[in-house]
């Protein structure tokens, strides 16, 4: 009997063994492997499927040759530098969890041996990962978290392509003055104590918290009245109270920084307890996704939001509206703030590697250095992609810029977003104020 | 003297058993050198994290049968010591690591004399409270990042650096934690033998004959208490230098105190080698299935719900985990 | 005092909720003297079956009100017969254990069968609607329907387990069970009975609370968490102190509510800075510690 356990025991090992000896896979050629994490499950699903969708666009685009779309990656199959390379994505979920992004990050770079990542819309999440791959010296391009952040710790092996919230923050209080001096498309103006005391709702991650912080900044810098600033955790299931604290300040512009099912629970809560501002303004994520547009239906006629890509973006960029329409007809929706930063996101690193020629880590880093892709060849409005490679914010991207959108009825009866900011683009006059619930 | 041969003394256990624990000990310390896929190699190091954490609980839930499920308050409170003291001070983390102990001791002296005028049910939702008063309050507390968490930033360190234990390779990680989990089983060897584990023993047998030979029960309970949150400290503090970045949401969720209890009293409350077998089977579970199954989002929740059958086939048919089981083998053999 | 008062009124309809809630534990413990750890589980698939049927059937969540609780009453005898009885004559780690692990469990198979995301009810004849009260009170049309027809639920609850042959039994099973089973009462039929009253009493709040409150497969605990103060607070097995603890621990979720109007009354600049509403349900937590420290028995406690 005793030799019995001691065989088990014995094979019990062997089996654990063999289990964990798992052959490391064998790297093919002419492919490159780009890691992209992105949240697939958990609250931020539906920005996951958005993100996936644009990053594979992308992928689709360089690897094929299309001639009908106007984007140098497009013209031939593959990366022409390095004899036609196909791109290869892997794709992790990492549920909104940074312990569980850092692990899987080590995962692509160490197991499935990556030439790099791209990811991951959850700043806290971005912040764990880029740690990760500075510590191996592999690259990472970020295309959608923009806490503030993420640029200033001086990493040597990552690149943000998207402006950050810092950026967008100041846009809004620039917004806000020129509505007070009647800059604005459709409205006089307005008395600035009307507008003056202002109240913000964010949830309380990395992303959130940090835009709260700078919220707190700018309405200092621009002599605004900040009479209340809240955190709440995006997974709190019932924000009633905090909405009445929000009706009680009394506040005539209302901030919000929310992801997805966050920003629907507010609305409606605001929708429900009758609080009635002048201004609604969503900091983009939950704010600007199709989920939050079908699930409240005609109620957030009104609210502004901050994105970098709005539909009307179609209008003054042609090249968009090629992209767009391939993605609608990949997905059925129209390309936004998530699925249009990813794609830029992987846009980038693709210049990037016909630039550097080689996959290799420091060509890379030299070639994301030293890039510069002019802005007709992207679809969001930005002026181009050029990252700052000295100073406080190493690996930030100079020349982004970010939108103001309004969500409107149009002429047919479909909520659509309108372009308010800047100025000097504007597609429609405002609303003003938020209309009665 | 007497307490270190103490701990080193096993003569008590089963010839068998020391043979299949050597061997599995030799085992674990040529791991790192075969070739293993990086993926093992964390599977390993949480395997060894929760161990740890397990062999603390076993403490106070297995010996002492009260059954805490507010363990990673005392995760919280090791890891933040120790990124905290390192981030603004630059103490390193053989510093910061027994004060660590010392603040999450407190803490449970604080707590735990209160707490142990309850038990049963009572006793355990009362660990979770704590546990979530204690998350809610580093969620808004800015001095340690609030909900954003700390970041020791990777690129401010050389590694190797042993002294701060920053390292690169997980293989640094995994003989530092290999060295704890060795201690940790000498510690646990000798304190079952002691006073303190004779005296729990007799607490969880019957509380009021403990009462009657004179042991200060509830002294007694909150002792071990801090014995249990010390072994838990550590390894968080050790977990603040691995992940390098934290977050109460991360560190002190109710998920992780769950965690330890389960593997704790699916592998054997009360017994030395249950907690190590409970993390040794579920562990390595959990990351396989998730590997497995993560390709397909469809089928979340599946490893939990393997874990919850188990556990409830524990329960209602040997609720001393599987050390019971082979315990139980055991004497229908002898017999 | 607008603040004040209607932070009042929404912690007095959410209280009469949440005795709803508190009622299945309090049954369920009374009668064998086992807590359920899945407890919020049973809300959460109330919650499900709610949202699901009106959207199946296409009508207002609150008529799926009897389905809910036929789903709360099977759900809990077959956590009975299935597993329960297992364990009950179990040691009491084991008992803890086990209701655990149903926890895991029912709440991993909704994550399967469902998916992690939230969902909320957007249609319903009450749902975005509500009501100004005076004083600049506004309630919520969803809040108020639950809060009422949660009172009727819990009255009706009551006299079943008062004035009827089977509730008696119930009672007795409750008092003295061995004394039940001597005057001819199968005790294993008024556990399972037990079980089926108090599943059935949390899956009908359940659905009600979906309607203003949307559902994952993780809003279990929380509610179990407050299940479980209002239950230390109104006595473990009282029926009449759960209700007025429900009413207690409905005000303390507005705690927030309270600090805004003192704030504002006082115009203390400190106190316009603390992060009050991060702590909503971190004063549920404390109170249970408290309470069951301070006084175990509870406030109008008669069990223990």
């Amino acid at each position: 009997m005793k030799r019995l356990l001691q065989w088990t025991a014995v094979v019990a090992g062997l089996a654990i063994l063999g289990g964990l000896l798992a052959p490391a896979p064998a790297l093919a050629a002419k492919e490159i492997k780009i890691g992209a994490i992105y949240p697939l499950t958990g609250g931020a699903a539906a920005a996951g499927r958005e993100l996936r969708a644009g990053a594979e666009l992308a992928a689709q685009l360089c690897n094929e040759a299309r001639s009908d779309i106007d984007m140098t990656m497009a013209k031939a199959a593959g990366i022409q530098s390095m004899g036609g390379a196909k791109i290869t994505l892997i794709f992790k979920d990492h549920e909104g969890n940074p312990t569980l992004g850092a692990d899987l990050a080590k995962k692509l770079i160490l197991d499935d041996k990556v030439d790099g990542i791209l990811g991951c819309y959850h700043s806290s999440v971005t912040k764990t990962v880029s740690a990760v791959c500075e510590q191996y010296g592999v690259p990472m391009i970020n295309g959608s978290s923009t806490s503030p952040g993420l640029t200033e710790r001086g990493f040597k092996w990552f690149w943000r392509t998207t402006p950050h919230d810092r950026w967008f923050t100041k846009d809004l209080f620039d917004f806000l003055v020129g509505l007070s001096e009647g800059k604005v498309r459709g409205v006089k103006a307005v008395p600035r104590e009307d507008i003056n005391v202002i109240a913000s709702a964010c949830e309380n991650s990395e992303w959130g918290s940090y835009v709260s912080k700078v919220i707190q900044e700018m309405a200092a810098e621009y002599d605004f009245k900040l009479r209340k600033s809240l955190l709440y955790s995006d997974k709190s299931p019932d924000l009633s109270s905090e909405v009445r604290s929000l009706r009680a300040s009394k506040a005539s512009v209302l901030l919000f920084a929310s992801y997805t099912s966050d920003a629907i629970l507010m609305v409606k809560t605001l929708k429900t307890q009758k609080v009635q501002p002048r201004i609604i303004w969503g900091q983009d994520a939950g704010f600007d996704k199709p989920e939050f547009r079908s699930t409240l239906g005609d109620a957030i006629e009104g609210i502004l939001t901050r994105s970098v890509f709005l539909p009307q973006v179609v209008q003054i960029k042609p090249v968009a509206g090629q992209v767009n329409s391939l993605y609608k007809a990949k997905t059925g929706n129209d390309l936004g703030g998530a699925s249009a930063r990813a794609f830029t996101g992987l846009q980038t690193w693709i210049h990037v590697l016909e630039m550097a020629g080689s996959s290799e880590p420091a060509a890379v880093q030299k070639a994301a250095n030293a890039i510069e892709i002019p802005g007709q060849e992207l679809v969001v409005p930005w002026a181009g992609v050029k990252f700052a490679n000295t100073g406080s914010e190493m690996g930030q991207n100079i020349m982004g810029s970010g939108l103001i959108g309004q969500y409107q009825k149009g002429a047919d009866g479909q909520m659509g977003v309108e372009i308010v900011y800047p100025f000097d683009v504007a597609s429609a006059e405002m609303i003003y104020p938020f209309p009665q619930w | 003297m007497e307490a270190l041969k103490n701990a080193f003394d096993f003569s008590d256990q089963p010839r068998l058993d020391l043979t299949i624990a050597g061997a599995l000990a030799l085992f674990l310390l040529i791991f790192p050198l075969l070739p293993v896929s990086a993926f093992a190699l964390a599977t390993m190091i949480q395997f060894f994290i929760f161990s740890l954490y397990g062999m603390g609980w076993n403490t106070i839930g297995g010996y002492g049968g009260q059954v805490d499920l507010g363990k990673a308050q005392y995760v919280g409170i090791g890891a933040y010591t120790t990124a905290v003291l390192l981030i603004r001070w630059d103490i390193p983390f053989w510093f910061s690591m027994p004060i660590g102990v010392l603040l999450a001791v407190s803490w449970s002296f604080i707590i735990g004399y209160p707490l142990f005028r309850l038990s049963g049910h009572y006793f355990a939702i009362a660990t979770i409270a704590t546990s979530l008063v204690l998350k809610d309050l580093f969620e808004v507390w800015d001095f340690v990042g609030a909900a954003r968490g700390l970041e020791i930033s990777p690129i401010a360190y050389q590694p190797p650096d042993y002294l701060r234990l920053i390292f690169k390779e997980d293989i640094y990680y995994y003989y530092v934690l290999f060295a704890f989990f060795l201690v940790g089983i000498l510690y646990l060897n000798w304190f079952r033998k002691s006073r303190l584990g004779f005296q729990l023993r007799a607490i969880k047998d019957n509380e009021d004959v403990a009462r009657s030979l004179g042991i200060n029960v509830h002294w007694a309970k909150i002792k071990t208490y801090a014995i249990a949150t010390g072994y838990v400290s550590v390894v968080g503090s050790f977990h603040a230098c691995y992940i390098k970045a934290i977050e109460p949401e991360d560190t002190m969720s109710l998920d992780i105190s769950i965690l330890i209890a389960l593997m704790a009293m699916l592998g054997g409350a009360g017994s030395l080698w249950g907690p190590i077998i409970g993390a040794g089977i579920l562990i390595p579970l959990k990351s396989y299935l998730k590997e497995w199954l993560g390709g397909m989002a469809g089928l979340a929740g599946m490893d939990l719900i393997l874990y919850a059958v188990i556990i409830m086939l524990i329960s209602a048919k040997e609720p001393r985990g599987v050390w019971g089981i082979v315990e139980r083998w055991r004497r229908r053999k002898r017999s | 005092m607008e603040i004040l008062a209607s932070s009042i009124v929404a912690g007095l309809l959410f209280g009469m909720v949440l005795a709803l809630v508190a009622l299945g534990l309090t049954i369920i413990f009374g009668v064998m003297d086992i807590i359920n750890f899945a407890h919020g589980e049973f809300l959460m698939y109330g919650m499900y079956t709610a949202l699901l049927a009106s959207q199946v059937l296409g009508v207002d969540p609150l008529l799926t009100l009897p389905l809910a609780a036929l789903v709360g009453f099977l759900l809990g005898i077959a956590c009975y017969k299935g597993f329960i009885t297992y364990i009950l004559r179990g040691p009491m780690i084991a008992q803890l254990l086990g209701t655990f692990g149903l926890m895991l469990l029912l709440r991993n198979i909704a994550l399967l069968v469902f998916g992690s995301e939230d969902r909320a009810v957007h249609h319903g004849v009450l749902v975005d609607k509500s009501f100004e009260m005076g004083m600049g009170i506004i309630v919520p049309a969803t809040k108020l329907a639950a809060a009422g027809l949660s009172v009727v639920a819990f009255v009706a609850v009551w006299l079943l387990m008062n004035r009827t042959r089977m509730g008696k039994a119930l009672t007795a099973t409750a008092l003295n069970p061995q004394g039940a089973r001597y005057m001819g009462i199968s005790t294993e039929k008024m556990n399972a009975l037990a079980w089926g009253i108090g599943g059935a009493s949390v899956t009908v709040a359940g659905a009600l609370i979906v309607n203003f409150w949307p559902v994952n497969p993780y809003v279990g605990l929380l509610f179990t968490m407050i299940a479980f103060t209002i239950v230390a607070l109104g006595g473990f097995g009282s029926v009449p102190g759960a209700f007025f603890a429900a009413l207690v621990v409905g005000l303390i979720t507005e705690i927030p509510g309270f600090w805004d109007f003192l704030t504002y009354t006082l115009e203390l600049d400190w106190m316009y800075d603390v992060p009050m509403t991060s702590f909503k349900y971190m004063w549920i937590y404390v109170a249970y510690f408290i309470i069951m420290v301070v006084r175990p028995r509870g406030l109008f406690g008669w069990k223990h």
